[in-house]
């Protein structure tokens, strides 16, 4: 019975969902506090309702259960038991039930987590969240239905896409949604301001921890998503440009802008205006990369989705949520108080000329994402817009912000002294010139373009620790005192410095592999050596394995290196998935310092050889692991009291009260 | 009833939630300002933190603190001419049992719609160790699957499956569990008869080389097996070995029992190549079309069966001029022509298979052989 209970479980969460949308909202008009509390519990039971659904989708999963349609499409009884339990996700059903389990996670927190809050705002907030609930529900139940069932139960399954049956599954989709969904608080928060026509004092305090909280769980999606499709497609490249990558990265780019102009705005009050439309923004494209990833309007490994009542549907949802919330903020924008003031050259100006060039970046790539798109639509012809058209306009909008992110932490709040910092900033500067001029003279003296990007992202990391350098005392006090206001520094200093020089550690890995990537493309017999980097592959055969549900021709291939000196084997696959009948690529890597050699099999040729590409990626992981440096700053900063902190005394007021009766 | 229960006790505790409010003591009402009023304080505390570890400059903290102060004074106006409504009880809760009566009604509605309470969980696990008596076919086999996949060297148990896959049409798989039968228990008449006819219905009806040995050594272990007898007179037949295949089905029309299915079978076929069943005359030779699987090419008007054989050999002779380097597939597509009576195109098809394995080639070399076999000559 657990099935239908889940399936059960679900309509009732839709229900609740509608509660929660009307009730507290009406409620937070009346002024009337308990209609408005109605909201916290109706938060709480939709999560536990929409989680035991999950579980009942996952058991059926993990037990086989081919009387369900969503098992029976996306399930194998001789698949591995994690992907039988990340296969729940890994269809498009389950996936929109992540998603929905994800956002009512939020609304039980904020339900949780935000008794501190004024209690209209915390009601609306709620009620927004609700409604997006309710959306997302009815789009699962009415287009979606993973409980749908099969009778009679067929006795074996149709195997998942065997590009999703890998580890990679089980954390992308999850932290991508954590990212993307979370923004929805956000998004919430911004709606309820304009709703209630102004903006308590908490609201900026509120909006952006859980703006880093999405920020961060999305800096690792898409950082496991690029290493994902790096390793497992076989191609060798980490970043494609392709559509559904791109509908990550501008909710990323936007989110980051909002990350900033709210720390403005909590500061200073001011930028509130456009704190909100930006909070808009965010939550509007990741609804917007839900949209294209789940429509099939994209065809592409992710886009498993492609019955057109759903991309309608969501259509639907999207205009609603985006139209309906840009009105709104036409309508109210004007009635909010405006705020503070500051010069130019200041903290906050820095942080708006942050604010302009992402915005303008996720523009960018907008346009580049939708024009295809648009051009398919209206004349019919398919084109893609690649990399040369992101090369030419996005990086040069990263350049200049990348050049300034080193002064942003430096400079004095309202007023600040732009020639004193440029004087701190100095060792910083010469540092990153020496980096350039190492970079040209020892690495390689033609690609002047790859020592100048060398020495930007060395310029990232050695701005960052000069900040922390500064804030410790350096150099006007002995070290170690130096040292003790080191340790004493609040956390968010260390979070901004982190995720700074992170972001130098991502540009330097990239900039690595673009320029001094060696690549080989040969075919080799058993016995064949081809070197690559420095390194020297021996070809020593194909094996032929059974896997689970698969067979696959293993090559071995034996690494020595520079000096000839053994350095163990990497072994590369070619796979065939039986119940499906697809082929698979599955690629060696073999982790050096911190670059890679990357084998990938090509196809058999006459006369018993193979074709083999191998590269040497030298730097390759700085990119993935500068990622993870820019999650560990953020997370930092969430975890700085200061943002705990919201208005605790009415709260210690009530739970004594409580105490007494 | 479990379910009905439960889902009765899911509906209590959803409508539960929305009635809570209105179940306890209402809360103390925070004023909207107090909340305020606690954020700039606890700001000021900031301040006077980063101002303490110098992170901020002395004047620069003085200014903050002014600014926050300001906030507080703008906050102070704001309250005086703010407006506390008073709550409207009743409409409150006619509202509120509206929500209330929503949750059943709508769950409820919508899963009567939607849902499938009848129908139980179907957990692999529990269909392949429920009694065999209620289980379905499918069932029953993915159970024998189960079971071999753990033991597979379990001779008996692919004796049993095999031609349980023969009868359900997944002949790839009926060749490989009678092989492996024949394998771990040794030939036996129905082993390798069974795998004659897997072969023979995985090559759609045609009687191969393989299938053809197996026959044979099915009648070496017992020379009167039917089905062996049958299908190595189909397979002379196809050869337009005519006469051999009319002498075969008239021993089984002879000797097999009045019951026998195959001797119905036999004699059928002795009526379509127009031979009496008696020995000693002269079988008629004329076109053979070939046979598809026993039962389906009975149930066929000769023209259907015709069709679909021909269609079958057009399908292989394009695939051949895709993909020539395929030695059996030139073989089959000549004895198709042969046995469909188109001589010139068998012998068209001969040349043209020469030439794509290569003149003077050991494939090409065997495919003459094979050709001059059934009678087809090179031009």
């Amino acid at each position: 019975m657990t099935v239908e209970l889940g399936h059960f479980a679900l309509v009732l969460a839709l229900a609740l969902s509608l509660v929660q949308a009307a009730v507290p909202l009406v409620g937070a008009r009346m002024e009337h506090p308990r209609l408005m509390a109605v909201a916290e519990p109706a938060a709480l039971t939709a999560f536990a309702l929409v989680a035991l659904a999950f579980a009942a989708l996952t058991a059926a999963h993990v037990t086989s259960d081919f009387s369900v349609v969503n098992v029976w499409e996306n399930s194998h009884s001789l698949k591995p038991m994690l992907y039988k339990f990340t296969g729940v996700w890994g269809s498009h059903e389950g996936s929109m039930l992540l998603w929905v389990l994800i956002l009512t996670l939020f609304g039980a927190l904020v339900a949780v987590g935000g008794r501190n809050l004024p209690q209209r705002l915390r009601a609306t907030v709620l009620a927004v969240q609700g409604m997006i609930g309710v959306a997302f529900t009815l789009f699962i139940l009415t287009t979606s239905n993973p409980f749908a069932r099969l009778d009679p139960a067929p006795i074996e399954g149709r195997d998942l896409n065997p590009v999703l049956q890998d580890i990679g599954l089980a954390v992308h989709p999850p932290l991508l949604y954590l990212g993307y969904v979370g923004f929805s608080i956000s998004f919430a928060f911004a709606i309820a301001a304009l709703i209630d026509g102004r903006i308590d004092a908490a609201w900026a305090r509120w909006v952006r921890p859980w703006t880093l909280l999405a920020w961060v769980f999305l800096t690792g999606g898409i950082a496991m998503g690029s290493y994902w499709a790096y390793y497992e497609l076989g191609w060798g490249g980490f970043w494609f440009w392709d559509p559904v990558e791109n509908a990550s990265f501008m909710p990323w780019l936007a989110g980051t802008a909002l990350l900033h102009s709210a720390i403005v705005m909590e500061k200073r009050a001011a930028l509130k205006i456009w704190t909100v439309l930006l909070a808009i923004l965010t939550f509007s494209l990741s609804l917007l990369g839900t949209f294209l990833v789940r429509s099939g309007v994209l065809t592409s490994v992710h886009a498993f989705a492609t019955d057109p009542t759903r991309g309608v549907f969501i259509l639907a949802i999207l205009t609603f949520f985006i139209g309906g919330a840009l009105v709104l903020f036409a309508l109210r924008a004007p009635s909010l108080a405006a705020g503070g003031l500051f010069q130019p050259v200041s903290r906050e100006g820095a942080l708006v000329l942050n604010n302009l060039f992402l915005s303008t970046a996720a523009a960018t790539v907008l346009v580049g994402t939708l024009y295809p798109l648009v051009v398919e639509a209206v004349g019919g012809d398919r084109i893609s817009v690649g990399a040369p058209f992101f090369n030419l306009t996005f990086v040069p909008l990263m350049v200049p912000l990348l050049l300034i992110v080193p002064f942003g932490p430096l400079l004095a709040w309202k007023r600040g002294d732009l020639y004193a910092v440029a004087q701190r900033l100095l060792a910083a500067f010469g540092g990153a010139i020496a980096v350039t001029l190492l970079a040209l003279v020892f690495i390689d003296r033609s690609a002047a373009f790859a020592a100048l990007g060398f020495g930007l992202a060395a310029w990232l990391v050695f701005g960052a620790l000069t900040d922390l350098a500064l804030k410790s005392g350096l150099p006007g006090v002995p070290l170690a005192t130096a040292a003790r206001r080191l340790a004493g520094l609040p956390r968010s200093v260390y979070g901004t410095a982190l995720a700074h020089a992170g972001l130098g550690l991502t540009v330097l890995g990239i900039v690595s592999v673009t320029a001094l990537e060696a690549e080989r493309f040969v075919t080799m017999k058993p016995g064949d050596t081809a070197e690559v980097g420095g390194y020297t592959l021996r070809f020593e055969g194909l094996q032929p394995r059974q896997g689970p549900n698969f067979v696959e021709d293993r090559a071995t291939f034996v690494v020595a290196g520079r000096g000839g000196e053994a350095l163990g084997t990497v072994m590369a696959a070619k796979r065939m998935y039986t119940t499906r009948q697809m082929p698979t690529t599955e690629s060696g890597i073999r982790t050096f310092g911190l670059g890679q050699l990357y084998v990938s099999l090509g196809d058999l040729t006459e006369g018993g050889g193979i074709v083999v590409r191998a590269w040497w990626k030298p730097l390759v992981t700085l990119i993935w692991g500068g990622a993870l440096v820019m999650m560990a700053g953020g997370a930092l900063s969430l975890a700085d009291r200061r943002l705990r902190v919201g208005a605790p005394a009415p709260r210690r007021k009530a739970a004594r009260q409580e105490a007494a009766a | 009833m479990f379910f009905w229960l439960t889902a009765a006790l899911l509906t209590l505790a959803a409508s539960t939630a929305v009635l809570w409010p209105f179940l306890r003591a209402p809360a103390a009402a925070h004023e909207g300002a107090g909340h305020d009023i606690e954020v700039y304080r606890d700001q000021l505390r900031e301040v006077e933190r980063d101002a303490s570890t110098g992170l901020v400059g002395a004047a620069e903290a003085e200014e903050a603190r002014a600014e926050i102060g300001r906030r507080i004074l703008r906050l102070a106006d704001g309250r005086a001419g703010g407006n506390t409504r008073t709550t409207s009880d009743r409409i409150g809760r006619l509202l509120v049992s509206a929500a209330v009566l929503a949750v059943p009604v709508l769950g409820w509605g919508a899963y009567a719609v939607l849902g499938s309470p009848a129908l139980p969980d179907q957990r692999l696990e529990a269909r392949l160790t429920k009694s065999p008596a209620e289980s379905s076919m499918d069932e029953l086999v993915a159970r024998a699957e189960l079971h071999l996949r753990q033991n597979p060297q379990d001779g008996r148990g692919w004796d049993v499956l095999a031609p349980i896959y023969l009868r359900m049409g997944r002949n790839d798989d009926a060749v490989t569990a009678f092989r492996n039968a024949i394998r771990l228990d040794g030939a036996s008449a129905q082993r390798e008869g069974g795998l004659g006819e897997a072969l023979v219905a995985a090559a759609q009806g045609i009687v191969s080389t393989d299938a053809q040995a197996a026959f044979e050594r099915a009648l070496a272990v017992d020379p009167k097996d039917a089905r062996a007898r049958y299908f190595l007179a189909l397979g002379y037949s196809q050869e337009g070995k005519n006469a051999d295949a009319a002498d075969l089905w008239r021993q089984m029309a002879a000797d097999l029992p009045a019951d026998s299915p195959w001797r119905g079978a036999a004699r059928q076929e002795l009526a379509r190549l127009g031979a009496p069943e008696a020995a000693g005359q002269t079988a008629a030779s004329g076109p053979a079309p070939t046979k598809d699987q026993v039962d389906a090419a009975m149930e066929m008007s000769s023209e259907d069966r015709l069709a679909m054989i021909e269609g079958m050999v057009s399908q292989l002779d394009a695939r051949l001029r895709e993909n020539p380097a395929d030695l059996d597939g030139w073989q089959r597509l000549v004895r198709s022509y042969q046995v469909l009576g188109r001589q010139q195109e068998a012998r068209d098809a001969l040349a043209r298979g020469v030439a794509a394995l290569g003149t003077g080639s050991a494939e090409a070399a065997r495919l003459t052989a094979f050709a001059s076999g059934l009678g087809v000559a090179q031009q």
